[in-house]
Parts: C-alpha cells; structure tokens; sequence
C-alpha cells in the first residue's frame, strides 16, 4: 500500500514539474470553468424568459372580453418550455427543439423556436456546454497527462530498477492509476461547482450527487484505457498517438457514424407525413363544427330520446356544444394515437442510438447525463404530452361552457346581426378555467430508470477496463 | 543510365518506395477511405430517403386535397382547406454536406390563412439525433480529416532522429532540406486521395457539375494545404514529438472547438433577435382580434397595403370569406416588422459567422461546403423566402376571385400556382 501511495506521489510531482501536464490542465479548466459560467448565465437567462412568457401569455388569455366559447379555442393559449435547473451542467436537447407550442382547437402543433435555428452557425462542435466538454476534452485531458506513465519509465530504462527493487506490476500500474483519480477529481471541481448552484436553484442533491458519480465513472475508464496502452507500447509518442486516435475515433467519428446507422435503419416519417395519413381516420370522427355531420347522428338521438324531446331547440343544453365536445374528444383520440406512434418511433430510434453506446464509451455518458439533467428527449415527449393534456383540457372546458351557458337558440342565431352576435356570448370569468400552468422538472426515479440502460453499458465498459488493466499489469516487465 | 534519372528523382522515387512501406500510411489511407465511403453513402442514402419523401408527400396531399375538394363550394372554402406542399430539395451536392437538414424545417403544408402561424413549424427530424449531427464528407473533411492528418505527419522528423536515421539521412541525400517537404507532401497526397476519391466518385453518379466537384476539392485541397503547412512547421520545432503532437492537437481544439462556441455565443450576443414568441402573439391577437372590431377598420388596413380591391363590395347575405382573409391578411402585416427583423437578424449572425470562420478553418471548410450544396443557413433562409413568395401568389391568385365574388369553377383549381421546390 505505501509503494502504491509513494508511485502515486512521484507521478503528481512529475506532472507539477511537467509543463505539457500544467499547462493542458490550465487550459482544460479555464475552458471548462468559462463554459460553465457561459451556460449556466445563459439557461438561467432562458429560463427567466420563458416563464415570464408564459405569465404573459396566461395574462393575454385571462383579459380576453366575453366571447363566443368557440372563438376562444380557436383563439388558443401558449406553452413554454421551461429547461430543468440541471440544464446549466448538460442542456442536452435544450437548444435543438422548439421551445413553445401554439395550442388550439382540433389540432396539435408542433413546437416552434428552437434556439438552434436562428443561432449563428459555425457548425461542428460549436455548442460547448460543461457536460460536452466533460465528455470529450476531459478524455484529451487525462491522455495528455497519462501516456507516459509507464511508457515513460520504459523509454528511461526505469522500468527494470523499478521492478527489481521488488515493486509489483501491479504496484505500479495501481500506483499510476491512484494518481491519475486524485487528477479526474480535481478537474471535476468545475462539475461540483456548477451542479451545486444548480441545487440551489432546484435540482434534486440526488440527480447532482449521481451526475458527478457517472462522470467519475466515465473518466476513470478513459484514465485505465490510457494506462493500458501506456503500458503495452513501447514508443510514449506512440501511445499518444494510439490514444489521440481512440479519442476522436470514440468522440468524433462513431456517435455520427451511429447517427447514419440508425437513421438509415430506423427511418421515421415526418409530423406533415403523419397528418396526411391520420386525415382518412379524422373523415370518420366527423367534424365539430357540423352538428348535421352524420357522424354524430347517433348522438343527437340519444339525446333527444333521454331528455324527451322533439327538437334541438328543446334540449336543456346546446347540441352544438354537445357535438364540439364529442367531436374533439373522438379527434383528440386519432391525435394522440398518431402522436404517441411518433414518439415510439423517435424513442425506438433514440434506443437504436444507445446501443451504439457499447462501441463508444461517449454515447453511453452522452445518454445518461441528459437522462439524470432532464434534457432528453423523454423530457421533450413529457412537455409535448403536458402541453397536449393541457390543450385538451381547456378546450373541452370552454366546449362544455359552450354546452352549458350559451343556449342553442341564441347560439345558432349569432351570425344574424350584431346584437345576435353579442348574445352569442359567455361571460370572460370562464377564460379562467385555463388555468396556470409550468413545466416543472421530470421525478427523479423516472430519470434515473431512463439512464439505467445506458449506464449499465458504461458500468461493463468500466468492468472491461478493470480487467484489461489487470491483464496488462501483470504482462509488465522490462 | 536514364538520363532523367537525376538525384532528385531518385530521391522521390525511394522516398515513395519508402511511404509505400510504412504500415501507419497504409493504416489510415484505409481508414480514411474507409470514413470518405461511409459518409457519402449515407448521405447518398438520405438524400435519396429525401426525395423519396417528398415525392410521396406531394402525391399524398394532392390525394387529400382531391378528397376534400368534394366539399368545397365557394372560392372561400377552397382557399380556406386547400393545402399546399412546399419543400426544399436537396441540391445534387447534398450528399457531400448535409448542413441544417435536420435542424431546420424544409417543408411545410400550407394553406390561404396567414403565413405567419404557418412558417415556423418544425417538422423535423428525431432531436436526439440532430444533437449529434450526421457523419457527412464536409464533417469528416473539416473536423476528422485534420486530426488524421495531425497523426500522420507528427513525428516525420522526431522519428528518425529517434530511430537514429535522421543523421544517415542527411549525410545520404543530396538536398536534406527537400526532404522533409517531400514526404509531408507525399503522406498528405495519399491520403487526400483516399479522402476525395469516393466523393468524386459519389458526384459522378449524382450528376454533380464538374465545376461543384471540382470548387469542392479545391476547398478541401486548400484546407489539407493548411493543415499539413501547420503540421510541417510545429514538427520541425525540436521538441520530443509528444510536445509536437499535443500543440499540433491543441491547435485543432482552438480552430475547430474553441473558436467556433465562442464565436456563436459572442454572435449570438452582438445580434439580437425578436422572440419567436412575440411574433407569434402578436399575430394571433391581430388576427383575433378581427372578429371583435368593427369590419371597416380591418379593412381599411388591408385596402392602404392593397388599394386594388379598394371598390370591393360585400355581399351581406353570406359569411364574408373576402374579410376572413384580409385579416389574415392584416394579421400578417402587423407581425412583418418583427418577422423581418427576425430574418434578418439570423441572415446578419450568419453574415458575421461566415467572417469569423476565416479565422476558424475546420468552420470555414464545413461552412463553404454547406454554401456549395446549397444546405447552410442562408439556403434556409432562401427556402422560407421563396414560401413566403409562393404564398403571396396563392393570395394573387385567390384574391381576383374572391373581391370579384367569381363563381366557383372547379376547373379554375388546376390554375393555383404550383411550389417550385427545384
């Protein structure tokens, strides 16, 4: 145990002495500290604004003058998306979809906005946020430093002193491999700063504390890949080079290469693609708007039959709000089954994606990190399934004021003149049913069993490591 | 003996012989053709995927519309649901650089009402997908290609002296100083090869222009020009060819990474832009509000925009289809200051992109490939201007019948103005 301490000791004082070593590390933090400061400003500042937005729109809704119901679900109401607080670390999809969606009547929009659309476009890997530049700059970090610490020795001749002073292999590697964790941890300060101001702003300490674990995770097998290779070759500029070439073969080439895989396997067709299929299935609902529509002729008599009556006009409540409820109800459920397919298929396609994770270490931390921020794209089918549920409620509220308050007779006499027109009305405190709504973070467990794929990946990628490094250990000899 | 067969001949002639042997050439020639075969492959692929997809969305909503028209029975109503596709098709240099496809929208389902609701609808691909970007040629050109470069020609120098040849070296060959050029450049030949080979290649079989193909290769010949420059003058620093590769790498990460996310944020900072928002209400509560305020007003702004309809007549009787689209309209009107400026403010960021990506080569590269195959954000922004173009015809065209009350004629459909998606 003391050798492995001493080595580890000797190898920290190396690098203090090192300028390659202080330097890239100087470099590594400022980057990650500058990008941290950039992101979290910039999601709190998004934040800020989007919940103000709501507000605004919720306000814009509410001081609506009394109207016709109907008019009201066409006018529609907005909804925000608001990033989670552990966004500022990882903003995942944050920036690449819509931010809002425009919700009204008989139809389901797509969100509009996404902050990549109108963003300058530099194209690569210009959108650095702390989570990115952990999981590919850290790596480079922690090659840099670790590639000569057994080739080092070798190239020397050091390695036969060494052993022959009745220092294990093992020893040795272990040694180097406690030097290089006390670095990983230092350079995760960064992360330990920004997730804590995240918590204090409204992350869960859990999602925080399991982010800075998988993290640990992650580098610990990219620092027992560099100590492998360090001491399997020979040549330390090979091993830099043989390691350079993981990095952005792991980081670069195979998450787009995968992207192609998957997208080539698993196309997905399109949302207007979508709405053209679905039109057969929205001609047998019938339309909300027709009361003569066949489609709701079974329902007319129903009614007539219970309340006993002759006519329309005899009905205690307005056929035509009768009809705007069942005629949105049936559509809403064409809707949804059409919007739930697409999201089975993105998920699908997104699933496909993680599997690659087992070819590259930096998909699968890609994957949990923006499982456990709650920037994935469960979460972006959460808002689009809120926003939905949201839509729906408020307009079978102002159909069913429309059943409730506003007779038949006045209602169907609205276009006649104007004083028709302003009968046709229901009082604005109605507006209110809407409601206020936020989009709150996802639950913990939920995020944690979505990430739970992905890093039982990482976890066998780290299991490998450990037996590779063990292997590699007991082949070292001058 | 030859009389060509001068000393520098010779020198070039084992020079070859000598890159021929080396196992680490072999290794990424393979590679990198390996990367080149696979990217315009799938781009292939997705452009094809592309066009096969709006061919059948164009079938499938002339289908629909067809379906529909049976219940159209006033010009009012025909505009009202007659949907029209617009799209954007990739150009024939697509499959080199497939830019802001997944990102941005580049087709829509359009219809007479006002275009401002309608044009900022996404319909596009899975985003945990975009958020990685595909694996095209401008992407392995310009971010991989470098770093593969960088690996081969490091240690030119450092090894020999290393591997103690460097002295024999210099004492056996004529020019030394021609040396070290000679293999950069046949290292960096090689390679480049295997990189544009299946490119050239995958624009044959597109039908590609020559002068595309050939501005292409020169771009990506400038870029290797760069980069094996950079990498012959960091690797005759006498350093040990770990400090050579680390600064050669470390520059790779500034030009391509660094640069460009600071770039965008200070960008994205200097020009700001309208929220998409604050269009969007704006829009709707002028729209909406149409039906509460006096008819005349409504169309007293329209007719200032539009003099033409100015003696229009209303027909009492009926639902005033004429008024319903002059608020649209309206609607449309009171949004185009922000709209603009919301165009306007994404044409300047890219403008000022474009500038700073002189200073940033990999950006320069991706972004001059995206400019060829017509998939950056200025062919986006190009695409949503000629929608709006295209919907102020559907309104030229719908606009005569309506004001004039024309009688519905079936027959006059096969007239509405077609998309020209190219």
């Amino acid at each position: 145990m003391k050798e492995i301490v001493y080595i580890a000791v000797g190898e920290l004082r190396y690098w203090l002495r090192s300028h390659l070593a202080l330097g890239g590390s100087l470099v590594f933090l400022m980057l990650i500290s500058i990008t941290s400061i950039l992101t979290t400003g910039h999601i709190n500042a998004e934040n800020n604004a989007r919940v103000q937005q709501q507000k605004n729109a919720e306000d814009t809704f509410l001081t609506q003058p009394d109207r016709h119901p109907h008019r009201m679900v066409h006018y529609g109401h907005y909804v925000f998306r608001s990033p989670p607080p552990l966004a500022t670390f990882d903003p995942g999809l944050d920036a690449i979809t819509g931010q809002s969606i425009f919700l009204e009547g008989h139809r389901q929009n797509t969100a509009m906005f996404a902050e990549s659309g109108a963003s300058a476009d530099l194209g690569g890997l210009s959108w650095l946020s702390p989570a990115l530049v952990y999981q590919i700059f850290a790596p480079l970090i922690i090659i840099l430093l670790g590639h000569g610490a057994i080739a080092r020795e070798r190239e020397a001749a050091l390695l036969t002193p060494i052993l022959s002073l009745g220092v294990s292999g093992y020893s040795l590697v272990l040694g180097k491999a406690l030097a290089l964790l006390i670095f990983i941890i230092i350079i995760m300060i960064p992360l330990m700063v920004t997730c804590t101001i995240a918590v204090f702003k409204g992350a869960d300490p859990i999602a925080a504390g399991l982010l800075f674990c998988v993290y640990l995770l992650y580098l610990i097998v990219w620092g027992i890949m560099t100590l492998c290779v360090s001491s399997i070759l020979h040549k330390r500029s090979t091993v830099l080079a043989v390691l350079s070439s993981c990095w952005f073969i792991f980081n670069l080439a195979l998450p787009s290469l995968a992207v192609n895989f998957v997208t080539y396997t698993t196309p997905l067709s399109g949302k207007i693609e979508t709405d053209l299929t679905l039109l057969a299935d929205l001609h047998k609902v019938g339309d909300g708007h027709n009361i003569n529509d066949p489609a709701f002729g079974q329902l007319r008599e129903q009614l007539l039959k219970k309340y006993n009556a002759q006519s329309l006009a005899d009905l205690p409540v307005n056929f035509r709000g009768i009809v705007a409820i069942e005629g949105e109800r049936k559509l809403t459920n064409v809707l949804n089954s059409y919007a739930a397919r697409r999201m089975a298929g993105e998920t699908q396609q997104s699933q496909q994606l993680a599997n690659y994770g087992w070819l590259t270490p930096t998909l699968a931390i890609t994957f949990i990190s923006r499982s456990i921020a709650g920037t994935d794209l469960a979460n972006y089918h959460r808002f689009q399934k809120e926003a939905e549920a949201l839509r729906f409620s408020f307009v079978q509220k102002l159909n069913h004021a429309h059943a409730e308050q506003l007779s038949y007779s006045d209602d169907i006499q609205r276009n006649k003149d104007e004083a028709s027109g302003l009968k046709a009305r229901i009082n604005a405190s109605n507006w209110k049913s809407l409601g206020s709504y936020h989009f709150k973070k996802s639950i913990l467990s939920d995020r944690v069993k979505s990430a739970f794929y992905s890093f039982n990946i990482l976890l066998t990628w780290f299991f490998e490591m450990c037996i590779m490094l063990f292997l590699c250990a007991r082949g070292i000899n001058s | 003996m030859n009389p060509l067969e001068t000393p520098f001949i010779k020198t070039i002639r084992r020079e070859i012989a000598f890159t021929a042997r080396d196992h680490t050439v072999w290794f990424w020639m393979i590679i990198v053709t390996c990367l080149s075969v696979l990217s315009v492959a799938f781009g292939q692929a997705e452009i094809k995927h592309q066009h096969v997809q709006i061919q059948s969305l164009v079938q499938a909503n002339e289908a629909s519309n067809t379906l529909e028209s049976s219940k159209w029975n006033d010009w009012g109503s025909a505009a009202f649901y007659h949907y029209h596709m617009t799209y954007d098709a990739p150009s024939d240099f697509a499959f080199a650089a497939l830019g802001q496809r997944d990102n941005q929208p580049w087709k829509h389902r359009i219809r007479m009402l006002a275009l401002e609701g309608q044009i900022y609808e996404r319909d596009v691909s899975n985003p945990s997908i975009t958020i990685i970007g595909r694996f095209d040629f401008s992407f392995l050109a310009a971010f991989v290609f470098p770093l593969i470069l960088i690996m081969l020609l490091y240690d030119l120098r450092a090894s020999e002296i290393k591997a103690g040849r460097y002295h024999l070296l210099v004492s056996s060959v004529s020019h030394i100083a021609s040396l070290w050029p000679l293999r950069t450049i046949l290292r960096t030949t090689a390679v480049l090869l295997c990189l544009l080979v299946p490119m050239i290649f995958a624009g044959a079989i597109n039908g590609t222009s020559l002068s595309t193909l050939l501005q292409a290769s020169i771009m990506v010949l400038l870029f290797t020009l760069f980069w094996s420059v950079v990498c012959y003058i960091v690797s005759a620093w006498r350093q040990s060819s770990a400090i050579i590769l680390t600064t050669l790498v470390g520059l790779w990460v500034v030009t391509a990474v660094v640069l460009p996310a600071g770039a965008k944020v200070a960008i994205d900072k200097a020009v700001p832009l309208p929220s998409g928002a604050d269009i969007l209400l704006h829009q709707r509560e002028t729209v909406n509000d149409a039906w509460d305020i006096p008819k005349e007003i409504t169309m007293n702004n329209f007719l200032q925009r539009h003099p033409k309809w100015a003696n229009y007549q209303p027909k009492p009787p009926s639902f005033d289809w004429p008024w319903y689209y002059a608020f649209q309209q309206v609607g449309d009107q009171a949004t185009e200051n922000l709209s603009t400026a919301y165009r306007n403010g994404r044409l300047q960021r890219d403008r000022i992109a474009g500038w700073v990506s002189l200073i940033a080569p990999s950006s320069l590269l991706e972004r001059s490939l995206q400019s060829l195959a017509n998939t950056g954000t200025a062919a986006s922004i190009d695409y949503e201007d000629r929608v709006r173009i295209y919907h102020s015809k559907l309104r030229e065209f719908y606009y005569p019948k309506l004001f004039r009350h024309e009688p519905y004629d079936k027959t006059h459909l096969n007239k509405v103005p077609r998309f020209n998606g190219r």
